[in-house]
């Protein structure tokens, strides 16, 4: 399980997320949801210990032992074009060892469950530059599912993908929760939030102003007062 | 590498005005051959390849940890500021006369330089802020050597800072092998143990940091290793540019921008490359004004550095 209690992002004289205290369960998938601006990402990175932040979380405050229990999927996420897509996950294990230790037999496990999990064997060998975004999205996903830790933060993984790729993407997220990990995942496509998690978490202007089950949290009145939008999909009036 | 850049300093002992013979070369490097010739080996050539090796070895580290950090191709010590601020502290001990203190002169200054930067960039922690503190203090200094330059009290000490200014290792000695070796050695080595991190922040900071890198600690490893690196290297040789930007370039292929491979693999191949070039103008310097090292590195770097980005491209 992980707590989060009254966590206060400000950037300046500006509040971004206000005291949002949330309880996520193990092997819950929960979309973080809100227009643009609404403190998504920020409360993610406040999460993942990236930015400074009050109010407190359940994880550790030991950088490198937070590196163990969470693993954090950056919004449009980056690599060297010339490295190799197995080098890249394997930086996943990072927590794990020390900077000049050889990859253990427990991390070279590890590193080919999450390359089995992404369908990405096949790119070992490979230039991480020659890939298409959809399959790069997919090599840094299972960088992240590489370190094993019990909770999974990704900040719009489906930013610029097709649909194929962000239904795939969507169902490995999915599966990885269902093997009990806490995965959140900052979403903006709220039908694709309602069919593939378990929870959504909706925040407007800082504040988590919903927290409810998929198939229950997007109400009429929710979506025209913080999407400004109607049911149908149209913009409300 | 470490094989080329042996044979590269080994070679150099042969070249000069003039040749001498490997028999010659082995004899003088165990004091048994004659004496002009074991002065020649231990006290002029063999400190002075041993120096271009030390001073090729921080320039080339230095580049590819910087490059690595900033995740910018165009990162060098020159660019940074570094050089600057060593040639700065240099150039104001020849001005007010004080030649003997240009190594302590040119070191302290690249310290103050890279702790203003760490200072500098503070509120705005890792590449940018480093880029963005580097150039402004780089520029800075090289503005304050220019008006140290302008108010030179004579057009002889104008030439003194100007010919010291284009690099050269034709005054090496032992001393300065003593001075620059260890200072570079242990500068080098802070910035091989920014290594890991760096491969780590090539997935960039946010990232980095989630899997447990420290940004701050590994931007200091580095400010501290090329400041010694880079101080050390002016100190005894002047401003020597482009090493430290292509020789990682040149690099960067064979080891897949790794920079736990690719910082000692520079250290070495700017080692080597600042020998070869320093041979080359030992072997071509007539009885007349010499080339200059500084000079020559770019006139030979940059078409080929040229070639290397239009082949990529």
């Amino acid at each position: 399980m992980m707590e989060l209690t009254n966590i206060t992002v400000r950037y300046g004289d500006k509040t971004v997320v206000k005291d949002v205290s949330a309880k996520a369960e193990t092997g819950q998938f929960i979309a973080l949801v809100g227009p643009n601006g609404s403190g998504k990402s920020s409360l993610l990175k406040a999460i993942a210990g990236l930015l400074p932040h009050d109010g407190t979380t359940s994880l550790p405050a030991n950088r490198r032992e937070r590196a163990r229990h969470l693993a954090y999927l950056a919004q449009n996420s980056t690599a060297p074009a010339t490295r190799l897509v197995e080098d890249i996950i394997a930086l996943g294990r990072t927590p794990f060892v020390g900077p000049f230790t050889k990859l253990s037999d427990k991390d070279m496990r590890a590193i080919k469950t999450a390359a089995k999990a992404c369908d990405i064997e096949p790119f070992f060998g490979r230039e991480f530059g020659a890939l298409s975004g959809g399959e790069q999205m997919r090599v840094h996903l299972s960088r992240a599912l590489a370190t094993q830790a019990p909770i999974l933060l990704a900040d719009e993984p489906l930013s610029g993908l097709d649909p194929f790729y962000q239904i795939s993407i969507l169902n490995i997220l999915r599966e990885t929760a269902a093997n009990g990990t806490i995965v959140i995942a900052a979403l903006h496509d709220l039908e694709l939030a309602r069919r593939f998690t378990d929870q959504i978490w909706v925040l407007h202007e800082g504040q988590l102003v919903a927290n409810s089950p998929s198939s229950a949290s997007l109400t009429t009145d929710l979506l025209k007062d913080v999407f400004r939008i109607t049911p149908d999909g149209n913009i409300a009036s | 590498m470490a094989f080329v850049c042996g044979v590269a300093i080994f070679m150099s002992l042969f070249i000069g005005a003039t040749w001498i013979s490997l028999r010659e070369v082995l004899a003088g490097l165990t004091g048994s051959a004659s004496e002009p010739v074991n002065t020649i080996i231990q006290s002029i050539r063999l400190p002075r390849a041993i120096l271009a090796a030390f001073v090729g070895a921080g320039l080339g580290a230095s580049g590819a940890a910087l490059q690595g950090f900033t995740r910018n191709p165009l990162a060098a010590p020159g660019l940074l500021g570094f050089s600057a601020c060593a040639a700065l502290g240099a150039v104001l001990t020849l001005y007010f006369n004080f030649p003997h203190f240009i190594t302590p002169a040119a070191i302290g200054f690249s310290l103050v330089g890279a702790l203003a930067m760490t200072a500098f960039s503070r509120r705005k922690p890792g590449a940018s802020g480093l880029v963005l503190a580097g150039i402004g203090i780089g520029a800075l200094a090289t503005a304050i050597t220019g008006m140290v330059m302008n108010f030179a009290p004579n057009p002889w000490a104008l030439s003194e800072l100007v010919y010291w200014l284009m690099g050269s290792l034709k005054n090496a000695d032992n001393a300065d092998v003593l001075v620059a070796g260890p200072l570079t050695l242990f500068g080098g080595a802070l910035l091989c143990l920014s290594g890991p991190a760096l491969r780590v922040l090539g997935l960039g900071e946010e990232t980095a940091r989630s899997l447990g890198v420290s940004v701050g600690r590994t931007q200091l490893l580095i400010v501290l290793g090329c400041a010694l690196c880079i101080g050390a290297g002016v100190a005894v040789a002047g401003a020597i540019g482009f090493v430290g930007l292509f020789v990682p370039h040149i690099l960067r292929f064979l080891t897949r921008a790794d920079e736990a491979w690719l910082i000692p693999l520079s250290t070495l191949g700017g080692a080597g490359f600042l020998v070869l070039i320093d041979s080359l103008i030992r072997a071509t310097s007539g009885p007349g004004t010499p080339l200059y090292l500084g000079i020559v590195t770019s006139l030979i770097g940059v078409p080929f550095f040229l070639w290397l980005a239009w082949r990529q491209s």
